[in-house]
């Protein structure tokens, strides 16, 4: 089997190394490929490949030597446009990107093996932009042996994105694009899935109507995503300048309010009232945490029960509300229903807690330390700071300034007191909790799904 | 908050009584005369949403913007209550349509006229 992908990406300097190592490996996770080789092909004259260490000193020697080899300030036939007879008015002079593309892999094949992109320990793949900022696009193609399609997986997920793309269609160019541009960036689409195979359990099955609860959950989610964004004065998501930053503030504002508005109207175009104030439940809670958040961050880093707090309302509410709002679509019983409801509950916590040790992964695709930097309620460093040898230096590292010394410092000591650890294991307990409230959720394989959907959401590396 | 308003209307305004002398009281008294309490006030919490937001003028501190948005949720909770979905449905088309506008999009008529049609045609 094969399966082709585009895997688009905007660059912002006119060299650029763009380590998209994290992104290919979502891209194995996603299609299931399990043995094989993922063959990637830069679709541009002037965008090379690269198998390199993602070490920034060394990114600078790197676009040095090209400097060095092809230099930008001596003269090329491509740029003298009087000669050529196909220049347009807007050809731009990159004489010096073409001769530096010839010294870049045009394509590449990586291995995978058991799921994983087979990559040294200081290997990192690079998209090489030479004559940007531009948007580009690699192709790319998985062959090899997948995991078979688990119930209520790949069906489901074709159904949430052509659901999310007949929804964004139909909107005003103002606020689909930038919108557009965030969901097929990427998302684990967790969210939406668990209302899909919630929505099983009940006498009442309708993959449409399942779809349509999903793809509204999922722009509520990003809805919220964009004014999270604007608040947290956030340059990047999911590897591209997050709407505030590339619309800015005033858009961005107006666009994460016509989502919102938009889902809720889908919700209630289903006519379940149950359903509709489940999810309107779930928004507010988000609403009441993220400002409980924002108000916290005086507090920093707190602790354990204001985390928790946080965290059930800002991550875990829309997750419990897929699932409680799925069921309840599907007219499951009222124990069923609240079976999911606690379910979805832990899960994400779980999510959430595993969301927090990738502030610490060089290869998650989220900026190193980005919580510390923005003082966001991160549990490992509460627990850092409860370390008896280490504590007391992370306090007083955060009740600081924190300038960009200080953010390795605070990782290093978390890292060194055990803290990542201890947040994994905790991880991995409470979405063991979670999976055993799925006793009695048997119906058609939705059961097994959850519990990996489960299991994904905390072992995971973005 | 005044007595005439009632603890009803102070069950419903937790976290947002410090913006109800803002406009909210004046827009929940217009809306009164059309609606329930209830819905009423979800229309006029719909329009402190966008005005602390400044939607389709300068970006907002974002403080204002998270009371918005909460002004939104409750809002949406409100009428979720009231399991009408046509109000539901013409509500949320209100907002759509000022949201797409401020963004750039086609012009809007203006947010209580929309919210005053989309009471009229559910009522």
């Amino acid at each position: 089997m094969i399966a082709a992908r585009r895997l688009e990406l905007p660059t912002s300097r006119p060299t650029e190394f763009v380590d998209i190592t994290a992104r290919l490996q979502d891209q194995v996770t996603a299609a299931g490929l399990r043995e094989g080789r993922l063959h990637l092909q830069s679709l541009h004259t002037t965008l090379g490949l690269a198998l390199n260490e993602n070490e920034p000193l060394l990114l600078q020697d790197l676009e040095a030597t090209l400097e060095r080899l092809a230099p930008r300030d001596v003269s090329y036939g491509h740029d003298d446009l009087c000669r050529r007879a196909d220049a347009g008015a807007d050809e731009p002079l990159n004489g010096h990107a073409h001769s530096r593309a010839l010294l870049l892999l045009p394509a590449c094949t990586l291995l995978v093996e058991g799921g994983r992109l087979v990559l040294g320990r200081w290997q990192a793949v690079f998209a090489v932009e030479l004559d940007g900022p531009r948007w580009r696009q690699l192709a790319m193609q998985l062959d090899g042996d997948f995991l078979p399609a688990a119930p209520g997986d790949s069906s489901d997920r074709d159904l949430v994105e052509m659901e999310l793309a007949r929804q964004l269609m139909v909107d005003p160019v103002p606020v689909r694009e930038p919108m557009r541009r965030l969901v097929e960036a990427g998302g684990k689409r967790i969210r939406p899935l668990l209302a899909m195979l919630a929505a099983r359990v009940g006498p009442s099955r309708d993959p449409a109507r399942a779809a349509a609860l999903a793809a509204a959950i999922e722009l509520i989610h990003n809805a919220t995503l964009v004014h999270d964004d604007y608040v947290d004065d956030s340059a990047t998501r999911r590897g591209l300048p997050t709407v505030a930053a590339r619309e800015g503030g005033s858009r961005a504002v107006a666009i994460g309010d016509y989502y919102f508005a938009k889902a809720t109207r889908i919700i209630a175009e289903l006519g379940v009232p149950d359903v509709t104030a489940t999810i309107a439940s779930a928004v507010e809670a988000i609403c009441l945490s993220q400002m409980d958040d924002v108000r916290l961050r005086g507090s920093y880093p707190g602790d354990y029960a204001m985390y928790l707090r946080v965290v059930r309302g800002k991550t875990a509410s829309l997750f419990a509300a897929a699932c409680k709002a799925g069921a309840q679509l599907s007219a499951a019983p009222p124990s069923l229903v609240e079976r999911l409801d606690r379910f979805g509950d832990l899960l994400g916590v779980a999510f959430q807690m595993s969301d927090d040790l990738l502030d610490y992964s060089a290869t998650s695709g989220k900026p190193l330390g980005q919580d510390i930097r923005q003082r966001t309620l991160s549990l490992p460093l509460i627990y850092a700071t409860e370390d008896r040898h280490r504590g007391g230096r992370v306090r007083e590292l955060l009740a600081g300034p924190l300038e960009e010394d200080d953010v390795r410092e605070v990782q290093t000591l978390v890292v060194a007191s055990g803290a990542l650890e201890r947040v994994g294991k905790q991880a991995r307990s409470v979405a063991a909790a979670a999976q055993r409230e799925l006793q009695g959720v048997d119906r058609d394989g939705v059961r097994p799904a959850l519990a990996d959907l489960a299991r994904s959401a905390v072992d995971r590396t973005r | 908050m005044t007595v005439a308003e009632g603890p009803e209307v102070a069950a419903h305004l937790g976290g947002l009584e410090s913006i109800w002398d803002e406009g909210m009281r004046d827009a929940y008294a217009f809306y009164g005369v059309r609606a329930g309490q209830e819905v009423a006030l979800a229309a006029a919490m719909v329009e402190a949403a966008l005005d602390l937001q400044h939607l389709g003028a300068t970006a907002p501190d974002p403080a204002r913007l998270l009371l918005g948005d909460l002004c939104l949720a409750r809002a949406s909770r409100l009428l979720a209550a009231t399991r009408d979905t046509h109000l539901q449905i013409g509500f949320a088309r209100a907002v759509e349509r000022v949201a797409a506008a401020a963004a750039g999009g086609p012009p809007a008529r203006p947010l209580r006229e929309l919210l005053t049609a989309a009471i009229g045609e559910a009522g």
